[in-house]
């Protein structure tokens, strides 16, 4: 039984990195018992039912609370805003030294460089780093075998809306 | 008539300077009218080649204002996922680059031409390959629709258009008249596209990530999680004033989304691939 985890683990088949956060119902959302039109509902939640998400599968998120869980359509979902969300809180923020501002918009931004209205409206062009940037662009074949080791298969799908 | 003549020669006098003979006796002036109207829609309309010129303008100096983080690996990746999504689109041979700018700010650009920027401040936002292909495919579609060429378009004068000629996009990007509109360019991040075509931009992305194998619900599962972030931090601002509120985006994608993606609805969000190659191993 290890080995089938660890053999699982090293073949990336772990269902879900996902970290999910608090949110609450928008509209009136059926709690389903699986991820599925046609699955069963459990009950209807009201609005502004608050939520703990465990994870999400497509258009379904997983969910809890005290006294029920189940799933639900995740855009009949809005995530709590202003709490320590779970979702920006996967490790990558401290790996890649993403400090939290905490400045307020309002404050002017002083700096020559960065990407603020003011510093956008002002900036000096840089080709040395479009040159150094363009080192990194890919193939077409590269694309391709990295796509096929992600087991991703390329679909036909038409452009919503009557785009083109 | 004598101010429309007047303009009608004035303009001549531009495009047929080079012309040796300036007998104005036997001037058939309809048809100079004529002739005036396509020189100037010649001039605006802009062909692939003046399209990548301009675009790798506005790349040096989106570049210029935030540099590339410094993380090889980091960048290889979104290169080979952005790529990857490309050929699922009607442009696929266009020179597509993708990058990450070491910025804390929560934003991504588009440029003319295939340049496409994400900022380190929003690809932490992320959870999976999916969402980081939702974003990508989003700005995408801006360059496939030649979003901001339009927005240039309407926010330049028109002398400055009429003076993007060939020869001004091929001198070498030395030409002012090309550095006028490579700034004017530039100034499109700072006030933001039209709202339909942000619309437009998140409708085709999320279909490019379903061709190319993804969970098509990536790019609403971060929009999702920028909703929950703090409106008045000063990392979000730019982003939020130059888009279409997240609750709208996010109520328009939920209403033509549904019933669209029967068959892709459980492609892989590859959530552990992503944080493997951005360095943070198996979660």
């Amino acid at each position: 039984m290890k080995n089938i985890i660890a053999l699982c683990l090293l073949l990336g088949f772990v269902s879900s990195a996902w970290a999910g956060g608090t949110a609450y119902t928008i509209r009136p959302t059926e709690l389903k018992a699986k991820p599925y039109t046609d699955a069963q509902t459990l009950t209807t939640l009201p609005p502004r039912t608050q939520v703990e998400e465990l994870t999400r599968q497509g258009s379904w998120t997983q969910v809890k609370s005290t006294s029920f869980s189940g799933w639900v359509k995740m855009l009949s979902l809005q995530l709590e805003s202003n709490v320590q969300n779970k979702r920006g809180d996967n490790g990558l923020r401290s790996l890649f030294n993403v400090a939290s501002t905490g400045r307020s918009s309002s404050t002017v931004t002083t700096g020559i460089r960065g990407l603020s209205e003011e510093q956008l409206k002002n900036s000096k062009s840089d080709p040395q780093a479009l040159q150094a940037a363009k080192r990194y662009a890919v193939s077409r074949e590269v694309a391709q075998r990295y796509a096929a080791e992600g087991k991703l298969h390329a679909q036909s799908v038409d452009y919503l809306n009557g785009g083109q | 008539m004598r101010t429309n003549q007047t303009i009608v020669m004035l303009c001549l006098l531009g495009a047929m300077l080079p012309a040796a003979a300036f007998d104005f006796g036997n001037v058939d002036w309809k048809k100079a009218a004529e002739t005036v109207k396509k020189v100037q829609k010649a001039n605006t309309d802009i062909d692939e080649p003046q399209e990548i010129t301009l675009g790798e303008g506005i790349a040096s100096n989106l570049l210029g204002a935030a540099p590339l983080l410094n993380n090889p690996a980091v960048q290889q990746y979104v290169n080979r996922v952005g790529r990857w999504l490309t050929l699922q689109t009607e442009r696929p041979d266009l020179p597509w680059q993708f990058g990450v700018l070491d910025d804390n700010d929560v934003n991504a650009f588009a440029a003319p031409g295939g340049y496409v920027f994400i900022t380190k401040g929003l690809l932490a936002q992320m959870n999976s390959e999916a969402e980081l292909a939702g974003v990508l495919a989003h700005e995408i579609s801006h360059v496939l629709r030649k979003h901001h060429l339009q927005a240039i378009k309407k926010g330049a004068r028109t002398e400055l258009l009429a003076d993007l000629t060939n020869e001004a996009l091929k001198n070498n990007g030395k030409d002012p008249r090309l550095t006028k509109l490579v700034s004017a360019g530039t100034e499109v991040y700072a006030r933001g596209l039209d709202k339909n075509d942000e619309f437009e931009a998140d409708r085709m992305g999320v279909v490019i990530a379903a061709r190319a194998g993804y969970d098509p619900y990536g790019l609403p599962a971060v929009l999702q999680t920028l909703q929950s972030l703090n409106p008045s931090d000063s990392s979000v601002a730019l982003m939020f004033k130059t888009h279409p509120a997240l609750a709208d985006r996010l109520s328009l994608l939920d209403q033509e989304m549904t019933d669209h993606f029967a068959n892709q609805e459980n492609q892989p969000d590859l959530g552990p691939r992503f944080f493997q190659a951005l360095g943070l191993g198996k979660k």
